[in-house]
């Protein structure tokens, strides 16, 4: 355990090292939260709620949405795809720790890098500018970081998957990008899935995406109230533990694809 | 000229590797019609719930969105250079290209090339053709020869900014996060700027001026005159910007480090 | 006098940061950071005549790098002045690498996907060879180099041999009168490196193609190099012929007897009374190493006396060679008169 630690450590510590990353990101973060924040201004008019959720609410959907990805949002599954490409994998197996572990670590170590020197500076900046509110109940905000952990676990459980599709496909470039869309939307990152026409939530309810930035945010907006706070976060467990049967099936395959190939 | 006809040789060439590898590029162009449908769906689904934003209709909405696509699938094609630090800097790749006797930016669009992000065009055309017909607009002869003048010069914007961008690697070659996150702000031209607040507008039009990819060049179409002066500006935007980041570019590589340094 | 390579008082410095160490000083990185200059190269200066084939050689870090790549253009110089084939490498580089041909032996030309020939195909539109001379030098190029059976193989198929010489070909593609080459047989098989110096010797004679050569084995100089150039620290310590070197630096010879039996320091000693001679003994009693200026009297001199009264089995002269003599000269940090 001591030495995927140590990996989160490094990590953070090479996050630190880019700075000219650190002062762009957390400006870049609060002109996103803000363009979506006049978008929204725009759509809302003067509606004074749609879907139950106020423009108030909404705002601050938006930010902590956009906080919550400078959490779980991570490359792993581009990294992979380079590690597979230069043969580096290989050699990262004969290594004595597990491969994907120490990916999902290495994830972490920048999470957390992130939600300490992008969002919260970020989220500060956002709080003066636009109309933000912060739910006074400390309640919600431990509920809240437990529904973060888990929308990590979600998105980096889907990055290592396209990662190990590498192994399958030459190029996996496009399906990187495809899953990016896709969780943008369907995560409820850019709408909240209770916008979505009817069937279309029906649809979602069947898929991991929304665990990913809906479930979250809704509890931060206290847009979810009790029992449908639990049932977000056993949603998102549900779903931690669904996705690592698919991981441990490619994984195998891709092992064997390796030894075949030889990297 | 000799530009052109390496061109071709690289074109080529890439559509030589390009076949080898077709379920990749198969993949790719698939993925970018998903982008493509995910916008049209956050669009559509917004207006379900409102019929005019600051003015527009949805119709007007998705007829800025297609044309959006135009200079965007130009741009991706061409000057997707988003990796540029870490493949040419830090890997020192730049080595390479600068012993070669063709301008070092021409070499690196004619390596990192992506014909297929073109589809985007076609499907951005096919949007705009179907929001056109219900929007019931008219149209000149000319518009034909408006319509690529505006999509050109709003990829040259694109490239500008992009290219000023990978600028910076020769400078400084930490990793940031700038240029993934710059693709973020690019998607704000595709929406009414007139739904900002003031200083974001001023910021779409003058510093990252992706209001004249999107929504100011399809004001003409959509004869929004309100707007015209920011149309007829498109060209000279996309020239400037184009010219600052040739300057940067060229001033950049008098400053390239090499690599392992 | 006109030279193919003209340098003066050349110097590069690059600024960079020193990271602090741990958690804390990483955050303190964060605000301010310390930056230093490193001169990379100190103000050389050298002179390259037309036909010249000269090794450049170096420690790691002792500039040899950066003096090839501000002469191929890729650099910019801090100061001082560059000439090469008559132009200045930065300022018209499209105009000035027409005329030169670079391998880099860690760094491929070519590109990864594609048949060798169809990468040869594009550097030929790249440097506007003509179809007819592109025929004929190619021809003779690629058959030297023996790499026929290699021309439809994609770059990632072939062995790093295989690899190398494509590469050659492909810095010769526009026949350039001046080819820089960094580390081209890094890595190599023997067979492939003799290969590899046979033909830059013949393109060398054929053509007058002057030669710069940087590599870690010095093998390859003392093969093909009449000169060197020798750098530390990016300052030039020896700027000459490799046989001067030898004089200078060789340090007599070294015989190396073994005896039938055991030998006391002193009966040698005894025997040699009349010469310059240190003695060492070797693995034993009996094997005995005498150091002696490379000088024939003294030679024979030794060698006879101990022959004379002593039984041998086996006698060996040892000449110095080239990588002790330049592991002497790094030691002693700088080179002696000669």
């Amino acid at each position: 355990m001591a030495k995927y630690i140590e990996m989160i450590r490094i990590r953070f510590l090479m996050m630190l090292a880019y700075r000219t990353n650190y002062y762009s990101g957390i400006l870049i973060y609060s002109i996103n939260i803000g363009a979506y924040y006049f978008l929204w201004s725009a759509i809302y008019g003067d509606k004074g709620s749609i879907q139950s959720l106020s423009i108030g609410q909404m705002t601050t959907y938006i930010a902590v949405a956009w906080m919550a990805r400078a959490f779980y949002f991570n490359n792993i599954d581009r990294e992979i795809a380079m590690e597979i490409k230069e043969g580096k994998v290989a050699i990262e197996m004969i290594r004595p720790y597990n491969y994907l572990t120490m990916k999902m670590m290495q994830g972490l170590g920048e999470g957390i890098f992130r939600i300490l020197f992008f969002s919260l500076p970020g989220m500060v900046i956002v709080y003066f500018l636009f109309p933000v509110s912060f739910s006074a109940h400390p309640l919600t905000w431990v509920y809240f970081l437990g529904s973060i952990l888990l929308s990590f676990m979600i998105n980096t459980q889907i990055n290592l998957l396209t990662g190990i599709a590498t192994f399958f496909l030459f190029n996996n470039a496009g399906l990187i990008r495809a899953k990016r869309v896709v969780i943008d939307l369907f995560s409820g990152l850019i709408l909240p899935i209770s916008f979505f026409p009817g069937w279309a939530q029906t649809v979602m309810d069947y898929l991991p995406f929304k665990g990913i930035s809906y479930i979250p945010s809704m509890i931060f907006t206290e847009g979810f109230q009790g029992v449908q706070i639990w049932n977000g976060l056993m949603n998102q467990a549900v779903w931690v533990i669904l996705l690592f049967l698919p991981i441990g099936m490619l994984w195998t395959l891709a092992k064997r694809q390796l030894i075949v190939q030889g990297g | 000229m000799s530009y052109v006809s390496i061109f071709f040789q690289y074109a080529s060439q890439y559509l030589k590797t390009r076949l080898t590898y077709r379920a990749d590029a198969l993949v790719e162009i698939i993925s970018d019609l998903l982008s493509q449908a995910v916008n049209l769906i956050f669009i559509l689904v917004v207006f379900g719930h409102t019929s005019l934003l600051s003015g527009w209709s949805r119709d007007e909405m998705i007829f800025i969105y297609g044309f959006f696509l135009v200079p965007f699938a130009l741009f991706g094609a061409f000057f997707n250079i988003w990796d540029f630090t870490d493949r040419y800097i830090v890997k020192g790749e730049m080595d390479r290209i600068l012993t070669r006797p063709i301008h070092s930016l021409f070499q690196i669009i004619l390596e990192r090339m992506e014909l297929e992000s073109l589809f985007g065009a076609v499907t951005g055309i096919v949007i705009m053709i179907v929001s056109a017909s219900q929007l019931h607009l008219t149209f000149h002869w000319y518009d034909l020869f408006v319509f690529l003048l505006l999509a050109f010069s709003g990829a040259m914007v694109y490239a500008g900014i992009f290219i000023s961008l990978a600028s910076i690697g020769f400078w400084s070659d930490s990793r940031t996060d700038i240029m993934p996150m710059m693709y973020n702000i690019g998607n704000y031209g595709r929406y009414p700027v007139n739904i900002y607040n003031k200083v974001i507008r001023w910021v779409l039009t003058w510093i990252l001026p992706f209001a004249f990819v999107g929504v100011y060049p399809s004001a003409y179409f959509l004869g929004k005159e309100e707007w015209y002066t920011y149309t007829y500006l498109t060209p000279v935007i996309g020239i400037v910007f184009f010219f600052i980041s040739l300057f940067l570019w060229n001033k950049g590589v008098t400053k390239y480090r090499g690599a392992g340094n | 006098m006109n030279y193919i390579i003209d340098v003066n008082g050349l110097r590069k410095e690059f600024k960079s940061h020193a990271s602090r160490s741990g958690l804390k000083g990483a955050f303190r990185d964060l605000f301010t950071r310390n930056y230093s200059t490193k001169t990379a190269v100190n103000g050389i200066s050298l002179q390259i005549k037309p036909g010249e084939m000269v090794g450049y050689i170096g420690e790691n870090g002792a500039g040899k790098s950066t003096t090839i790549k501000m002469l191929t253009g890729i650099l910019t110089p801090t100061s001082g002045t560059v000439s090469v084939n008559g132009m200045d490498p930065h300022r018209d580089r499209e105009q000035f690498v027409r005329s030169i041909g670079v391998v880099f032996g860690q760094r491929s030309q070519l590109w990864w996907d594609i048949a060798v020939q169809e990468s040869f195909r594009l550097l030929k539109k790249v440097y506007n060879v003509s179809d007819a001379f592109y025929e004929t030098h190619m021809e003779d190029v690629i058959s030297t180099l023996n790499i026929e059976p290699l021309l439809n193989q994609p770059v990632r198929k072939l062995s790093l041999g295989q690899r190398m010489r494509c590469e050659l070909a492909a810095a010769l593609i526009h026949n350039p009168p001046l080819l820089f080459l960094d580390e081209p047989t890094i890595g190599l098989d023997v067979l492939v490196k003799l290969k590899i110096r046979e033909f830059l010797k013949k393109i060398n004679e054929k053509y007058g193609t002057t030669i710069l050569l940087t590599t870690h084995d010095l093998s390859d100089i003392e093969a093909l190099c009449e000169r060197v150039i020798m750098l530390d620290e990016g300052n030039i310590i020896y700027d000459g012929a490799l046989q001067q070197l030898r004089e200078n630096w060789g340090e007599g010879k070294q015989i190396q007897f073994v005896f039938s039996e055991e030998v006391s320091l002193q009966t040698l000693q005894q025997l040699t009374a009349g010469y310059l001679v240190v003695w060492e003994q070797g693995d034993n009693g009996a094997s005995w190493t005498a150091s002696i200026d490379d000088d024939e009297d003294i030679i024979s001199g030794v060698i006879g006396k101990v022959v004379s009264s002593i039984k041998i089995i086996d006698l060996k002269m040892a000449e110095t060679t080239t990588e002790e003599i330049i592991r002497n000269i790094y030691e002693e940090g700088a080179i002696r008169n000669g």
